[in-house]
């Protein structure tokens, strides 16, 4: 009975240890992959890393699109702060001035530069965080 | 006046599944009468919802725009067959359509089961109160058969273009099959539980129906990444997108359910493990129904954001759970039998693989959800991207293929003997190392993780090549089954690590009759055509690419822009090669009439999804096997 006991005592620690040890490690794997989500005002307001990669979401600001050849210049605006981005390559049909749209990038001199931007399915699609008062 | 009739089917089918349902479980389940009764009475409910589903598809065919739901999805100039798919384009009729599989799923088990075999009256009466769960959503929350009254609009609002695709009409109803297949495993470990005879195999009863809902489900989200491939013109072939998500965890859960299936009808150890499996398996799929249809997670693929349909479905859902766990915990005497498993035993293995699939369902649900809590707790928006999924995917799928080497041989109820196969895996782990070495050297593989996928990949291949051998040359019995999935698994290691590795884009701004180069390919933009269609316009470039051994293929990418709607959407054009893929977009126009053209090498693309296809097609076989030994 003793004996009985003891293995299934171990047997639970066992498990208990490895779960542990499983719910640690993907944890950790989870809190350095996290894209933050920011508003340009957050942006600006806060301090954000600049080696983390982040999510800047708003509205494409009319007049701000400046492009040259493969390259893309154009400002992710909250209608109160504006933040540059810098994007290389083809961008979704579905960006337009004054639509929303969201960048995945890296924050340098207050710039953004885009690894992917994305527009979204929806048209009626407004990024999260934005009111807008026209 | 159609859809009035319509509509009044489906809710006196809805009162007749419940009548079933209450007939099921009142009375004396092993009396003959009942079960002939039960049956019946499910038969003429599924011929009355089928009718209505048939009449709601000759509504959209005939352009009736009465109907609310098919004036906002469907159009009278789109051809016909789209004018069927627009039925699950959008909540509603998507919803109708799970139903209506959910029916036949039914059905079919009804019609080809004799009356009196184990748990089937208990069981068409939980599947018939799942019906009737979701007939009341549909008619409460999201009612398709709702007219615009008094003036029918002249013309619908078209179906969104992305979704005018061969591919994507296809691929709901695959997943949508695949979902809510898994309903009569489920009813049938309910129904186990609440008649409680544990000598009842219910495992061997559901084996089939699991295994055709898993095919379904895997053919299903292998045509979404294929439609998202080539449609949506990112060029990747999975997003870790939530609504993908949540079609992989019930995969996820399902092949572990259909592993440990066949562990728990041969030997019972395993019985508790599969019993709860399968109510994880169909609550993961119902989770994915919630979180697609609530909208209560950002992503491409969200329908319309509805409080109540998710507060509906959030309700139902926890019913199922609570009930079905609560009957659980009271029989858990009743299913703790059967002996101890015994070390380096088949079961042993498949316990271990289930240790596997627990974590990444488990990670993938916390990939999910985390972003939600963390919102609430800390008011600030994140998103769990592809580099979490992969930091735990890659090496779990590694460690697990690598106790799947170890198990080959493994037999049931036995320890195996490693010394016997000592030969067979060395010379398989020194053919891998070698390829590994050869990959690195030769084709530049310098990524760690890759390097170790394709070791792991090909020491399952070559392990299997090995069985293959030894049955071709000693005729020694193999589960051919088991070899071509798991061929299957080896190939999609492989074909990730060397897709992430090898394949790279560029976007290039080419002006017509100008020419630019790309890892040795010439890309000309020859010609620019205007082309007009019933639905839409499009522009069509022509590009002339030459490869470096001087021959010459064409590509037409093109522009359109939809009339009803006035989308503009991109159409690839794609070269496919035994290896790689050229997959070549437009972009937007310059000033100075120049392109912006995006051109990809997508390497062992076509492998990922024909490694799937094995899956699904040993899966087939399986069901084929086992139909003919009953014969």
């Amino acid at each position: 009975m003793k004996a009985l006991r003891k293995k299934r005592l171990l047997t639970v620690l066992v498990i208990l240890l490895f779960s542990g040890l499983g719910s640690f490690l993907i944890f950790k794997a989870l809190d350095s992959n996290l894209d933050f989500f920011f508003t340009p005002t957050e942006i600006i307001e806060q301090t954000v890393p600049d080696n983390k990669r982040i999510k800047i979401g708003g509205m494409v600001l009319e007049g701000s699109v400046i492009r040259d050849k493969t390259n893309i210049t154009f400002q992710i605006t909250d209608y109160k702060h504006s933040i540059v981005v810098n994007f290389n390559g083809a961008v979704p049909d579905l960006f337009k001035e004054g639509s929303g749209v969201v960048a995945l990038g890296y924050l340098k001199n207050g710039i953004v530069y885009a690894e992917q931007i994305l527009a979204k399915h929806d048209e009626n699609y407004m990024p999260p965080g934005i009111e807008i008062e026209k | 006046m159609l859809v009035e009739i319509a509509q009044f089917l489906t809710i006196l089918s809805t009162g007749l599944f419940f009548l079933n349902f209450s007939f099921s479980f009142l009375f004396d389940s092993k009396d003959q009468h009942i079960a002939n009764l039960v049956s019946k009475i499910y038969t003429h409910s599924s011929l009355l919802l089928v009718t209505s589903f048939l009449i709601y598809v000759w509504l959209a065919v005939s352009d009736n725009f009465s109907v609310l739901y098919i004036a906002q999805h469907s159009n009278s100039n789109l051809p016909i067959f789209y004018k069927i798919t627009s039925i699950w384009s959008a909540h509603e009729g998507s919803m109708f359509l799970w139903i209506l599989f959910l029916v036949l799923w039914g059905a079919l088990f009804n019609f080809v089961t004799d009356n009196l075999q184990d748990l089937k009256v208990k069981s068409m009466g939980i599947i018939s109160i799942i019906i009737v769960g979701f007939l009341l959503f549909l008619l409460l929350t999201s009612n398709p058969f709702e007219t615009i009254l008094p003036i029918a609009p002249a013309n619908g609002a078209d179906i969104n273009p992305v979704l005018q695709d061969p591919a994507l009409a296809i691929h709901p109803p695959f997943l949508y099959m695949g979902y809510i297949g898994f309903v009569i495993a489920f009813a049938h470990a309910i129904a186990f539980m609440i008649e409680g005879n544990s000598s009842v195999k219910w495992e061997a009863l559901v084996r089939t129906w699991s295994i055709a809902a898993w095919v379904f489900l895997t053919i299903g989200i292998t045509l979404g990444s294929w439609w998202a491939y080539y449609e949506l013109g990112w060029g990747g072939y999975w997003f870790w997108d939530p609504v993908e998500n949540v079609a992989l965890m019930p995969w996820l859960a399902a092949t572990a359910f259909i592993h440990s299936i066949s562990v728990s009808s041969k030997s019972s150890s395993l019985r508790i493990w599969t019993i709860l499996l399968s109510i994880i398996v169909f609550s993961l799929s119902l989770f994915g129904a919630f979180i697609v249809r609530s909208g209560i997670i950002d992503s491409v693929h969200s329908f319309a954001n509805d409080p109540e349909r998710g507060l509906y479905l959030l309700a139902f859902i926890g019913i199922l759970i609570i009930g079905s766990m609560t009957i659980f915990s009271s029989r858990l005497s009743m299913l703790t039998s059967g002996s101890a498993i015994k070390t380096f035993s088949k079961e042993s293995f498949i316990s271990i693989n289930n240790i596997f699939f627990g974590v990444l369902v488990f990670s993938t649900m916390l990939g999910i959800l985390y972003p939600l809590i963390y919102e609430s707790i800390y008011e600030q928006k994140i998103s769990v991207g592809a580099p979490f999924y992969n930091a735990i995917f890659v090496p779990m799928t590694v460690l697990a293929s690598i106790f799947l080497f170890f198990s080959v041989e493994a037999r049931w109820q036995r320890k195996f003997v490693i010394r016997s196969l000592i030969n067979s895996m060395s010379i398989s782990a020194l053919i891998s190392g070698s390829l590994v070495f050869s990959a690195y050297k030769i084709f530049n593989i310098t990524g760690t993780w890759e390097l170790i996928s394709i070791f792991a990949g090909s020491l399952i291949i070559i392990r299997y090549l090995f069985v293959i051998w030894d049955y071709l040359l000693n005729n020694k019995y193999s589960n051919p089954f088991s070899v071509i999935a798991h061929m299957g698994l080896g190939m999609l290691m492989i074909s990730i690590a060397l897709n992430n590795e090898l394949s790279s884009e560029r976007a290039l701004n080419i002006n017509i009759n100008q020419s630019d180069m790309y890892q040795g390919y010439e890309i000309k933009l020859s010609d620019l055509k205007l082309v007009n269609n019933p639905n839409h316009d499009s522009v069509q470039a022509i590009f002339t690419l030459t490869d470096p051994l001087g021959n010459n293929f064409y590509l037409k990418p093109e522009k359109r822009k939809y009339f009803a709607r006035g989308q503009i959407t991109t159409e690839t054009d794609i070269y496919v090669t035994l290896l790689k893929d050229i997959y070549i977009t437009i972009g937007d126009q310059l000033k100075d009439g120049s392109w912006i053209v995006n051109i990809q090498f997508n390497y062992f693309i076509r492998w990922i999804w024909f490694s799937a296809i094995m899956m699904s097609f040993s899966g087939i076989m399986l069901i084929v096997s086992i139909n003919r030994a009953k014969r």
